[in-house]
């Protein structure tokens, strides 16, 4: 299209969008629990094109040591030239820094894992969760995306049993006794574009992304209680505007809830 | 790390869990040398790159995209989860599917595969090793083969063990496996041929 803009607008007028949906609809969402079976949790999300994986390892560390009785989770989100020919090889870009400091502030905000809960023996060992998402395909929306995987990938993650022998002081590892771990809240992520100041597109593609001139990413949890409100710079938002996207944001925790309870519920057991 | 102000900071070390685990030495059951895992291959599913493809084999899984051209540098770039034995042979195989899909000309497909050598008492070569088989080799071999024009595109190899022969043999066998897995790829290609002319506008 000569006139991206334009060809935008006429569509939005009649109140959707040039790929068929109307402003207040997410692209189909899939979500595959499991598939990587050299991690201790996996989970692929798509959104429309978008195909984000997030992978996670659980290691052993010593527990910080202003927070004695804490562990650790460090997610780290990579975006790859292969998803996207807007990025090159080599360390994390801005958007990935941006996205990895969105990702840990919803992890931290959220209580989504109680640090606590990782800690094996205060003072001297506790788990460290490393949750690697990557993404594979960039058309637009990867916050919502990344949230998804995290927390479907946490909800895959098994720890092995691990009691410290009093004797020896080392810890001796139960590969055959394995659980899961205690998800406290569930986090989703809904963002949206603005356009032309006005107009509130949600789940945005690449390219809407791009026209847009703001974005504004809500989190929420299962409670209605707000985790993380994103919203970089860009058009100007009133309290009515900021409220509606609230509400979609509601809805769209239902949507994804009862997608990741029927997709862990058609899992055959470890 | 410390100073890297790019990533978010976790622990200064970590240890895997498994180095605290009852060493369980799970040996890899005996099996056909000369069987080839299911693949799955699928190209042209990346809607940002030019080509893509990806590929699984057993437990390895490797996608890779092909984007450009671009002035001087190459237009490859690799990526995505391996593990899982023969993860080179995957990504030879997965990199030239991705360009077949790019539309790069070229004067053939290049198809790996991956040997193991089993060790003493009994060394036996066998055809795409898994990722336990590899742990527990002697010594490994990846062959890349252009079918067509049967030619050899690449051999690497590394290890100790067994008579000189038995690695021609392998290599050999190597060959063979490739030539196997070039009908799949074939109609992976076809397939995606279909989709996308199915997909372009009149």
């Amino acid at each position: 299209t000569v006139e991206p803009l334009e060809y935008y607008r006429r569509f939005l007028k009649e109140n959707c969008r040039p790929d068929g949906r109307e402003l207040g609809e997410f692209r189909t969402t899939t979500v595959n629990i499991g598939s990587i079976s050299t991690a201790d949790g996996s989970a692929l999300v798509k959104l429309g094109n978008t195909t984000v994986i997030c992978g996670v390892k659980a290691e052993f560390a010593t527990p910080p040591t202003d927070a004695p009785d804490k562990g650790y989770i460090v997610p780290n989100v990579d975006l790859p030239p292969l998803c996207s020919s807007r990025f090159r090889a080599g360390p994390p870009g801005e958007e990935a820094q941006v996205t990895s400091q969105f990702i840990a502030d919803v992890i931290e905000n959220s209580q989504v894992i109680q640090k606590e809960d990782l800690c094996i023996s205060p003072g001297k060992l506790a788990w460290v969760l490393y949750c690697d998402l990557i993404c594979l395909d960039y058309d637009g929306n990867i916050l919502d995306a990344c949230t998804f995987a995290l927390l479907a990938a946490l909800k895959d993650v098994q720890l092995p049993e691990v009691t410290i022998n009093e004797e020896t002081a080392l810890a001796e590892v139960n590969l055959k006794k394995k659980s899961y771990l205690n998800i406290g809240t569930h986090p989703v992520a809904t963002s949206f574009a603005v356009f032309d100041d006005t107009l509130l597109l949600v789940d945005p593609t690449a390219e809407e992304e791009h026209l847009a001139t703001g974005t504004l990413t809500v989190v929420m949890d299962e409670k209605g209680r707000l985790c993380c409100l994103h919203k970089p710079g860009g058009s100007g938002l009133n309290g009515a505007k900021l409220q509606d996207c609230m509400s979609r944001a509601v809805t769209r925790h239902k949507e994804v809830k009862k997608l990741m309870e029927e997709v862990i519920k058609s899992m055959k057991p470890k | 790390m410390p100073g890297d102000h790019r990533r978010i900071r976790g622990p200064e070390e970590s240890q895997p869990p498994q180095l605290y685990a009852a060493c369980e030495d799970e040996a890899p059951a005996a099996r056909d040398p000369t069987r080839l895992r299911p693949v799955y291959a699928r190209a042209g599913l990346l809607s940002q790159a030019k080509g893509s493809a990806y590929l699984e084999a057993g437990g390895t899984k490797v996608l890779c995209a092909v984007s450009g051209p671009r002035q001087a540098e190459g237009g490859e770039r690799g990526g995505g989860p391996a593990g899982g034995g023969s993860a080179l042979a995957a990504a030879l195989t997965a990199a030239a599917l991705a360009l077949a899909d790019a539309g790069v000309e070229m004067y053939d497909l290049v198809v790996g595969c991956g040997l193991s050598l089993t060790p003493e008492p009994t060394p036996t070569w066998m055809l795409d090793p898994t990722r336990l088989e590899e742990e527990h080799a002697a010594a490994g071999l990846t062959v890349a083969l252009m079918p067509v024009l049967n030619q050899v595109a690449g051999v690497l190899g590394s290890g100790e063990g067994a008579q000189t022969d038995s690695w021609a043999d392998a290599v050999r066998l190597g060959l063979e496996g490739c030539q196997r897995l070039y009908p799949v790829l074939q109609q992976c290609l076809v397939r995606a041929a279909r989709r996308r002319g199915a997909a372009a506008p009149p």
